[in-house]
């Protein structure tokens, strides 16, 4: 079986898996990295999101093969107390109800202020559209964003 | 001071507690925190719902199952009211299953609060009392010179203080008061006040584990393929290919069940992960006998539906007066439609099993744990006392865990192989083969006074969940009730009626499972006739609704109070809220409903503006909400319940559907039973009528009036909706 070396969350792992695995499976089953969420397999729930340098990506549709030398982040990596500016802004708007897929929708959000600090309503929207809530969360986390656009700034 | 003692007296003091008539629950050895045998005394431990630790720290265990709902944070606020402890002190933990009686961790209709309530105010007040009792004595002074204080114990003579958590060890030693005395309601100082939910920063850093983060030593990982057609057979299969990918460990098969839990005979592929299983499950080649009821479709039950609506019910459901004999002006009759429906969490089935010999040991999120392992101990040649459970985190349930088809299919995997195994059901598995909220189909007819309703009809045709659960001659298709005893409207005759009506796939409860089903085509209806009797929609259901006196629905124990005034109440709200009577904008037009969820003891009413884009193209400019359910514990959770009513309100009457061909569900994904979006939820205000009655249910009662009133707004733009989803009938949204 092939190996990989990967950098996640700033974390150096070695994995021996074939090279069409997704990262979702490499990160919950072979680093028990729990935290990215397995939703639909398909692109179409936005559970899985994670970073990679930087961008949000579906990591049920990124095969580990493609991940080498690239930066991984996931809500492990947001920070491990909370105090990352989303997480910050999730926790004032208290968005989850089952709170499944909010680790993807914190890194959706998380990617979007990498790229813009001060995104339009329109960019939001955009942004999020890929994250799906069976629970109704949206307005909270629209909230939740905001918030974090505002820790952004101090 | 020795450990034993203190336990053998915890246990004793505890199972005397359960005879001494608070029913507040029992506990039965085994409770790990207290079998782990501490060398000193830790905690004090008067009931099953808390402990408190030395440093004062309250761990309240939750009987009720966590998905989203609240109840983590809500159960422990009603013990830490009672108890008077500042609420960062209280964490929340699931009550273990196997610590409390029987049904006491069963989660659904709604009920969690309702039922729970008395009972952990009295857990709280024991508990303060104790406390208070081990104070008095320390002070040597009698009980009522000391009062509870956030926390600590005051000696109101002097003012001195003692921490609960000094107390603890004197508290355990002491017998467990027979009376205690609850606060009253308008000392609440924690009940009604917003709190976050325990465990949110675990959430938003990734820790809470889900039943599908659960690992367990040596655990390999499994998906199945099943029988496309529910009630067909495996015949064989070949899985060479299958067993070429790296890292499969063996491929086992199954045979299906049925009443009351319906399981396919299924193939399944364990590996040493989820990707190795779920690629080599693409390469088996199986073939399936699927038996004779192969051929259903949703085309043909609709079909069939529409034309028996027009015969006699086949059972009669509710009959008051006598609806053949009126002298009606004018006589109204409509029908409805709605789909079968998929519950959709986003964290799909899965569940974790162990066999080892003659033991069981699983791991999951199921909202009826008792009933899971009564069904598995049967169908799985179980002892049931050799059954352990262990109740995980729920990303979502909304009814689906109720059933347990994936807990019997993981066992049944189990079985077959030397290791523990988590199954895991692919999206597609969850949107082709769950318990599916059921199709339905309604016939109304009203005659009418040229002024009011003098008769009501309504036949409903559906196909009953009890045929699945209770098997074809189940004579309780209760979730199809139609207009009945408690039917809130002043109508003079009614008569309802139901038809079932059967096809081969699996059916189940989903969030609001009767009630959204017969607001929808009732609050339609009631629009109808109001317009075409040239009145008001609020004032003629105001008509119609005040100055009813609150009736029982029956005379029997389980008889359900209904309150037209609360009814009315609600309706009032909304129309007020979103200014039913002032002008409207050009091309803007307003919905309204209405309902009881008589069951919860709740009450709530939507109202809902649209602008027309173009023909049959709408957008939603607000929605306003509003609730009635008795006194409020933590209106945060309340707000959410509200929110997720409507989004999934909305979704279900915009476009959420299963259709049914040759005996298969068609859709696979999200892509094809889409759910509702970021971009689609619209603005919302919710008001809470503030009331003093008792507690009611919150979790489904947002959701039934969302799609009458959607539909409503429409039909005053002039396209009236009789189908759901409403994109079947051409509609679409922006």
């Amino acid at each position: 079986m092939p190996s990989y070396k990967l950098n996640v969350n700033n974390t150096e792992y070695t994995v021996e898996a074939e090279a069409d695995m997704p990262i979702l499976w490499v990160l919950r089953d072979l680093l028990n990295l729990t935290g990215t969420k397995y939703g639909c397999g398909v692109a179409s729930c936005g559970a899985c999101t994670i970073m990679i340098d930087g961008n949000a990506a579906f990591g049920c549709q990124r095969p580990v093969a493609s991940c080498v030398n690239k930066k991984i982040i996931t809500v492990e990596g947001l920070s491990a107390d909370g105090s990352h500016a989303v997480q910050k802004g999730w926790q004032k708007a208290a968005v989850p109800q089952c709170g499944y897929c909010q680790p993807g929708q914190m890194m959706a959000a998380a990617a979007l202020l990498e790229k813009d600090k001060n995104p339009s309503d329109d960019a939001i929207a955009a942004a999020m559209s890929g994250n799906l809530c069976r629970c109704g969360t949206y307005h909270r986390i629209k909230e939740a964003i905001h918030y974090a656009i505002e820790e952004l700034k101090h | 001071m020795p450990t034993a003692s203190i336990n053998r007296r915890q246990f004793i003091k505890l199972s005397s507690f359960a005879s001494s008539g608070l029913a507040i629950g029992f506990m039965i050895p085994g409770l790990p925190a207290l079998a782990l045998s501490p060398t000193d005394c830790e905690f004090f431990q008067p009931s099953a719902y808390l402990k408190i630790d030395k440093k004062g720290k309250v761990t309240v265990y939750v009987a009720k199952q966590e998905s989203g709902q609240g109840v983590d944070t809500a159960l422990p606020m009603i013990i830490a009211e009672e108890l008077d402890v500042d609420f960062k002190d209280v964490k929340s933990e699931v009550a273990p299953y196997g610590t409390l009686k029987e049904g006491e961790h069963d989660t659904g209709g709604s009920q969690s609060v309702m039922t729970m309530y008395d009972t952990l105010r009295k857990a709280g007040a024991v508990a303060k009392a104790m406390l208070i009792t081990a104070a008095a004595n320390v002070w040597k002074v009698k009980d009522s010179v000391c009062a509870a204080d956030r926390g600590e114990v005051v000696n109101t003579a002097n003012n001195k203080r003692i921490a609960y958590g000094e107390l603890v060890c004197k508290a355990a030693l002491l017998p467990v008061p027979k009376e205690v005395t609850l606060k009253s309601p308008k000392d609440f100082k924690l009940i009604g006040k917003a709190e976050k939910r325990t465990g949110l920063t675990d959430i938003l850093t990734g820790k809470t584990k889900y039943g599908i983060d659960i690992k367990v030593d040596g655990m390999l990982y499994a998906v199945a393929e099943r029988c496309p057609v529910l009630g067909g057979s495996l015949v064989s299969f070949d899985d060479s290919a299958a067993k070429r990918i790296p890292g499969v460990v063996k491929v086992v098969s199954y045979k299906g069940t049925g009443v009351p839990m319906h399981v396919h005979d299924g193939v399944a592929v364990i590996a040493t992960n989820t990707w190795a299983a779920i690629k080599a499950r693409k390469l088996l080649n199986i073939t399936w006998s699927e038996g004779n009821r192969n051929t259903d479709s949703t085309d043909e039950l609709f079909k069939t539906f529409a034309q028996k609506a027009k015969e006699k019910p086949a059972i009669e459901v509710f009959k008051k007066g006598d609806t053949r004999i009126t002298n009606s002006k004018q006589t109204f009759t409509s029908e409805y439609a709605e789909p079968f429906l998929a519950h959709g969490t986003i964290e799909p089935m899965n569940c974790v099993a162990s066999v080892t010999g003659e033991n069981l040991e699983i791991w999951g999120g199921l909202q009826l744990p008792d009933w899971t392992v009564n069904t598995i101990a049967k169908d799985c040649g179980f002892k049931k006392e050799k059954i352990k459970v262990n109740l995980a985190n729920m990303g979502g349930a909304f009814g689906r865990r109720l059933h347990f088809d994936f807990a019997i299919e993981a066992v049944k995997i189990a079985q077959q192989i030397d290791k523990p195994v988590k199954l895991l059901w692919e999206r597609t598995d969850d949107i082709k083969f769950q318990p599916y909220r059921p199709a339905n189909y309604h016939m109304l007819k009203a005659d009418t006074d040229g002024k009011t309703i003098t008769s009501w009809y309504h036949h409903v045709l559906g196909t009953p969940v009890s045929y699945m659960t209770e098997g074809m001659d189940s004579k309780h298709p209760e979730e199809m009730d139609g207009a009945d005893k408690g039917f809130c409207y002043a109508v003079p005759n009614v008569y309802t009626g139901y038809t079932p009506v059967d096809i081969n796939i699996n059916r189940g409860w989903l969030r609001s499972v009767d009630i959204c089903v017969n607001t929808f085509p009732v609050e339609s209806f009631i629009d109808e006739i109001a317009v075409q009797l040239k009145q008001d929609p609020v004032t003629f259901r105001l008509s119609i609704l005040e100055g009813q006196p609150d009736f029982k629905t029956g005379d029997d124990p389980g008889a359900m109070t209904q309150s037209p005034a609360r009814v009315a109440g609600v309706l009032k709200m909304v129309a007020e809220k979103i200014g039913w009577t002032a002008p409207r904008k050009p091309n803007h037009y307003i919905g309204i409903a209405t309902h009881s969820f008589i069951f919860a003891k709740s009450y709530a009413a939507h109202a809902i503006e649209i602008e027309m884009l173009a023909s049959k193209k709408f957008r939603i400019v607000r929605v306003v909400a509003a609730i009635d359910c008795g006194l409020v514990i933590n209106p945060d959770g309340l707000m959410n319940q509200m929110q997720g009513g409507l989004a999934f309100g909305l979704q279900q009457t915009l476009k959420g559907e299963i259709t049914v061909s040759n005996s298969r569900v068609a859709e696979d994904s999200f892509y094809s039973y889409e759910l509702l979006t970021f971009a689609e939820m619209p603005p919302v205000e919710i008001y809470v009528i503030d009331s003093k009655e008792e507690p009611g249910g919150v979790g489904e009662v947002g959701l039934p009036t969302v799609a009458p009133a959607l539909c409503n707004a429409l039909a005053a733009a002039g396209y009236r909706p009789r189908t759901l989803p409403i994109r079947k009938e051409g509609f679409s949204w922006v």
